[in-house]
């Protein structure tokens, strides 16, 4: 595994962040709520962008032909294979995975790598209120359930104590390797994570997941750019 | 399925405050409701960051002194 495919990894996991934001943005409990919704899922989805696109300079794109018609093929973590049902589930993803992909850009501005140096550190800006909003949100009290969820996958996405993001850590690409960023996370949210239980044997290290699955089938046919075809108007025939 | 309050907490009312140059005064864009400093911060920010603002700042409607009102001598 590379930097690249860890780039990959944050870019796929950040579009389907901003994807189910935006999803909330005429659901969530306050108007002020919708807009921030809104705005954030406009914020991750170029940031998504923004990361797809330091690929090539890093010398190796990952993305094969199979993410056209494979919805298992992205590197996004179970938390977005469906989209939430509940406004639990948008804080904890809000307050715990997207600070958790802030800290990995963090190590990646604070690394070694010259171009993640200088093309992510604005996310970093932008993100200070997305971690302004997950953590008062937090602290008005939401359930349990999504917050384990959400700690689990977070601590599986930073990988296995002496693997791959270990490795670039100790090559100095990325400034925190797995247990550092676990501890920053805590610091960063002010509370300790629950006690998870993780099969690394189990874990799939290249989508950096603990179990298989998918997204859904409408929000990939939507990433694929076929339910706006749908929408289109048919070309004159001659 | 919990239901929760229009805005959690005890909402407060915030004014938000803006500039585009330095040499412009900043003036009030607007206002949101937030039941804290934090997530009155990140509302703003969503609310009315879509022009280019070189400053944007907010206080408590509760924190503005008045001297006075319209109406009043």
């Amino acid at each position: 595994m590379s930097i690249s495919d860890l780039v990959l990894s944050i870019a796929d996991n950040k579009q389907m962040l901003g994807l189910r934001y935006a999803e909330w943005a005429t659901r969530a409990p306050s108007l002020e709520a919708d807009i921030a919704a809104a705005a954030m899922g406009l914020d991750d989805l170029g940031h998504s962008r923004v990361l797809y696109g330091c690929l090539e300079p890093l010398g190796s794109d990952p993305r094969g032909p199979e993410r056209e018609t494979d919805a298992g093929s992205l590197r996004s973590l179970p938390y977005f294979d469906e989209p939430w049902t509940e406004w639990p589930q948008f804080v904890a993803a809000n307050a715990i995975l997207d600070t958790a992909f802030t800290l990995v850009i963090e190590a990646c501005v604070n690394g070694s790598i010259e171009v993640l140096q200088h093309r992510l550190r604005k996310m970093l800006m932008e993100e200070r209120y997305h971690f302004l909003h997950g953590r008062s949100w937090l602290k008005s009290g939401i359930d349990t359930k999504p917050l384990e969820e959400a700690w689990q996958e977070a601590i599986e996405w930073f990988g296995p104590p002496d693997g791959e993001t270990a490795k670039l850590h100790g090559d100095g690409s990325l400034s925190m390797g797995p247990s550092e960023l676990r501890a920053a996370l805590e610091a960063r949210l002010e509370s300790k994570a629950p006690s998870v239980r993780i099969d690394w044997r189990a874990w799939d290290p290249v989508r950096r997941r603990g179990r298989a699955g998918s997204i859904d089938s409408s929000t990939f046919e939507m990433l694929r750019g076929l339910e706006e075809k749908k929408f289109a108007v048919p070309a004159p025939t001659s | 399925m919990t239901t929760y309050k229009r805005v959690s907490g005890d909402a407060v009312e915030y004014e938000v405050f803006a500039r585009k140059t330095r040499v412009e005064p900043l003036r009030q864009v607007g206002s949101v409701v937030a039941p804290d400093d934090d997530l009155a911060v990140a509302y703003a920010r969503a609310t009315y960051d879509e022009e280019r603002w070189i400053e944007m700042a907010i206080v408590r409607k509760d924190d503005i002194i008045e001297l006075w009102q319209p109406g009043e001598p």
